[in-house]
């Protein structure tokens, strides 16, 4: 974490704002991450044919 | 590098592994339950409005004379006409449009289902495959919903027994039905959502828990509704046809 927090160019205010935009897209792309996984799990039962 | 640092390297790794697994787990088995809850909580708060909605653009019911047909045999007997019987036709709504509730007593399941079966119907609850005809029609009416995630409707659908009772009310009434089979098929089969004589209602899901691999059938007849007397008609016509044939 703290090495992510070191290289993120600019001063503090800039470094927060990068890491939250960062957080953000990392969140969005465990949640279509996820969403694909889960149809391994469970597709909704539909017949595909 | 060093075996301690690779050692601490695939340690850690192997922790964000987890913990990866763990966070997939928990959106699966209970984010995507709380979601679903309140997208049903909603849904059936509007049901009754949505219901007549629905009713009002119902077509009108058709009335069918049938003629009680004259035996070979007996050429001359006169033919009799039998009390008319009503059908009261309904179409499938919008994709994600609500369609009914569907009630089975034995395994405490009340569920309001929907219009189409891609996933982000899925995900609000069992919805009704599109081209097969709705719940309380004549042919293989086919709901679809999930087994393990978003509300688990059909978890305990491999519990059902012959003769256990599905109740599915649409805008033109209760459709009560009674299951005659249970079948685990291949995703792909498209056998058992073909049309069938009488009134059916298919239901579908995954098979076995927590896997998409196989899918879990429970065919069911109609045994009581607005429309029975149509279905009922409708296989003595086959039976009939079947004969001659």
């Amino acid at each position: 974490m703290r090495r992510i927090w070191a290289s993120l160019p600019g001063p503090v205010v800039v470094k927060a704002v990068e890491a939250v935009l960062l957080l953000a897209v990392l969140l969005v792309a465990l949640f279509f991450l996820f969403e694909w996984a889960g149809g391994f799990l469970d597709s909704g039962g539909a017949i595909t044919g | 590098m060093d075996t301690r640092a690779i050692l601490r390297r695939a340690g850690w790794g192997l922790i964000w592994a987890a913990l990866l697994l763990f966070t997939f787990l928990a959106y699966q088995l209970f984010v995507t339950d709380l979601l679903n809850s309140r997208v049903q909580a909603e849904a059936k708060a509007d049901l009754e409005v949505d219901l007549e909605e629905r009713r009002v653009e119902l077509p009108e019911p058709e009335t069918i004379t049938v003629e009680d047909t004259v035996p070979e045999e007996e050429p001359e007997a006169p033919t009799t006409t039998l009390p008319p019987i009503t059908f009261i036709p309904e179409a499938a709504g919008e994709q994600g449009s609500t369609l009914g509730r569907m009630v089975i007593p034995s395994l405490d399941l009340d569920e309001v289902i929907f219009s189409g079966v891609n996933s982000e119907t899925l995900k609000k609850g069992p919805g009704h495959m599109p081209g097969t005809p709705v719940p309380g029609q004549p042919g293989n009416a086919v709901i679809s919903g999930h087994r393990t995630t978003y509300g688990r409707p059909f978890y305990d659908l491999d519990l059902l027994e012959k003769g256990d009772r599905i109740t599915v009310e649409t805008a033109t009434g209760l459709h009560v039905y009674e299951v005659r089979r249970t079948l685990i098929v291949p995703p792909d089969d498209v056998k058992v959502i073909q049309p069938l004589v009488g009134a059916w209602l298919t239901l579908t899901t995954c098979h076995p828990h927590f896997s998409a691999a196989e899918r879990l059938i429970i065919q069911a007849e109609l045994v009581e509704g607005p429309n029975l007397e149509y279905a009922n008609l409708l296989v003595a016509r086959d039976v009939e046809h079947e004969e001659n044939t």
